[in-house]
């Protein structure tokens, strides 16, 4: 009796269980989606009527210099976290890994700036940049070049390369990913490989990078999808400025939201969605597949 | 003889460059927070003109200045009261779910779970014009209960996925048993397996917890008036609020760090574990 009754399939109760998370669900998520797609075909200001125009959002998009660009900007973000920070995590990770004096204070600390606001860490950075009394700026007078002072968010050559350096550097939380697939290896490996007189080098490229490949891809993949999504930094730093040179495509669908130009703003939405599952779902194909950890937030 | 001492000094460069490397991200980590933290003590001309000494007095009166004029306490009061009703309302809906789905066996059991975590892929900032619309529409446009859905929503992905995940590791005999003695499907989830979840959902917690006392984008977008403002979106006015009183608004700034801080101290643990709770197989 008590077997089958934990067997019967309760439907009453499943429903009830499952009724809140699918309407908050649905309202936050599937009707979001659709409403990006549909309204991405229209017209429309959020006060009158909707026009469907068709693919006419998109053609616009397609000739407009700084939606391209921020595109393009958008690339940039992926490809340098994606093959900047991931490398760097990694590296650190692989040292942390064997366990030297300290490591696991390291590991806590380095994970620290990111439980801290972005608005407070940009707002640091705008100080750090800042022209006059930026620390940058203070610390290269100090050391005696003084003459490559600069406005480092004002001008065009640094703007972009000033914030995603910042941001790019930030390493803890691939770290920590990779850290803990890289603690997971089996220590016979190692033993094994040392009683053959592999060096540690030879052991890190021969043993912890093949073994680590699933993680790796997956960090690569999820770093990549930030970097097309990336908004909140520029937002806070630039607001895409100087002259559009930091704009990503959440900047361009903020902006155009800003002018009430929705079904721009929804046709934008709607290209960074289908491009970050793009590029999941083919750096996955090209790469391998991905094993385990499938959280990506924001 | 030549041959074991290049070995040695190799591995003495090794070691050299191993902690210089570990060293770096550390400098870069905590070198620029330190300023912003020893600069926050400092008045503005000591700020500019000896931008990396100590201060000749630690001006505490920064810290003063800074709660008057930012009208913090009323920030203070808004996060916490969002980030903690968000993360119980998303802790509660999603517990519910990763319950029927991490115990139960019923058909389009996996699609259900699927769908709940594939929202993870979904970049939440191309949704900005429909939960604006959303908002609005509920009547919820510059309300903290606006925010608090939002948030408890966004975040639903993310628990599922690590409530199910843990839950799905308890032993099933504890349940059995309680079906034996008559216990309801409701009898199960909270006084079986919500209590054995502890840990699980404190890892949930924290993460949205930690999401929402930082989150940004839609403070701004989905409120307007100062009485529903939260600490992330009080910031971006300090720079009108406190003019060119730099040093106080960095004390201001370093007010609003110190809670994720602290939180992140005490539950450091519980963070690393979520994040590494999917990154190994096995």
């Amino acid at each position: 009796m008590g077997r089958t009754a934990l067997h019967r399939v309760p439907w009453k109760g499943i429903i009830l269980f499952l009724l809140p998370v699918s309407v908050l669900y649905f309202l936050f998520f599937i009707y979001p989606l659709g409403f990006v797609f549909i309204i991405g075909l229209t017209q429309w200001n959020g006060v009158t009527a909707p026009q469907f125009v068709g693919l006419r959002n998109y053609l616009d998009l397609l000739q407009d210099p700084t939606f391209l660009l921020s595109v393009r900007n958008n690339f940039i973000w992926a490809l340098s976290l994606g093959l900047g920070q991931i490398p760097l995590a990694a590296l650190v990770a692989m040292i942390l890994a064997r366990k030297p004096r300290g490591w696991k204070f390291l590991r806590t600390m380095y994970f620290l700036p990111n439980v801290i606001s972005q608005v407070a860490i940009s707002m640091m950075w705008i100080a750090i940049y800042n022209a006059e009394y930026g620390a940058l700026n203070k610390l290269l007078e100090l050391v005696g070049y003084g003459h490559w002072a600069r406005n480092w968010l004002g001008e065009i050559e640094t703007a972009l390369p000033a914030i995603i350096l910042q941001q790019v550097l930030y390493i803890g939380y691939f770290m920590i990913i990779i850290l803990a697939g890289a603690m997971a290896i089996p220590s016979s490996f190692y033993e094994a490989s040392e009683i053959d007189g592999a060096s540690v080098v030879q052991q890190e490229l021969y043993i912890t990078l093949p073994m680590l490949r699933g993680i790796l891809v997956t960090s690569m993949t999820l770093a990549m999808a930030y970097g097309l999504r990336h908004f909140e930094a520029t937002f806070l730093m630039t607001a895409g400025g100087p002259a559009n040179s930091t704009s990503v495509m959440g900047i361009q669908l903020f902006n155009n939201m800003s002018f009430l130009r929705y079904g721009r703003a929804n046709a934008i939405g709607s290209a960074l969605i289908v491009l970050g599952v793009l590029v999941i779902v083919v750096l996955r194909n090209t790469l391998g597949r991905s094993e385990g950890i499938s959280e990506i937030q924001q | 003889m030549q041959y074991s001492l290049s070995r040695s000094l190799n591995q003495h460069l090794a070691i050299l460059l191993k902690w210089t490397i570990l060293l770096f991200f550390l400098v870069f980590t905590f070198v620029p927070l330190g300023w912003l933290v020893l600069s926050s003590f400092k008045t503005n001309f000591e700020f500019e003109t000896k931008p990396f000494a100590l201060p000749a007095v630690w001006q505490w009166v920064n810290y003063v200045k800074a709660i008057q004029i930012s009208g913090l306490p009323r920030l203070f009061f808004n996060s916490i009261l969002v980030s903690s009703l968000s993360t119980v309302l998303n802790l509660l809906v999603s517990a519910l779910a990763a319950f029927v789905l991490s115990r139960l066996r019923f058909p389009l059991q996996n699609a259900i779970l699927t769908t709940l975590t594939a929202g993870v892929l979904i970049p939440i900032i191309a949704l900005m014009v429909p939960y604006f619309s959303i908002i609005r529409a509920l009547g919820l446009y510059d309300t903290l209960w606006g925010l608090i859905v939002t948030y408890a929503s966004i975040n639903i992905p993310i628990s599922v996925f690590l409530l199910h995940g843990f839950m799905r590791t308890l032993p099933k005999e504890l349940e059995e048993a309680a079906v034996i003695d008559g216990c309801s499907l409701f009898q199960r989830f909270s006084r079986i397996v919500l209590p054995l979840s502890q840990l699980g959902i404190v890892t949930a917690g924290t993460f949205v917890f930690l999401y929402c006392w930082n989150e940004f984008l839609y403070a701004m977008l989905l409120t307007s008036s100062v009485a529903s403002r939260t600490i992330q979106l009080g910031i971006r006015f300090f720079t009108s609020q406190f003019f060119i009183d730099y040093t106080a608004m960095y004390a201001a700034i370093v007010i609003t760090i110190l809670p994720t801080v602290v939180v992140y101290i005490l539950f450091h643990d519980k963070i690393v574990r979520g994040l590494t709770s999917g990154a190994v197989k096995g």
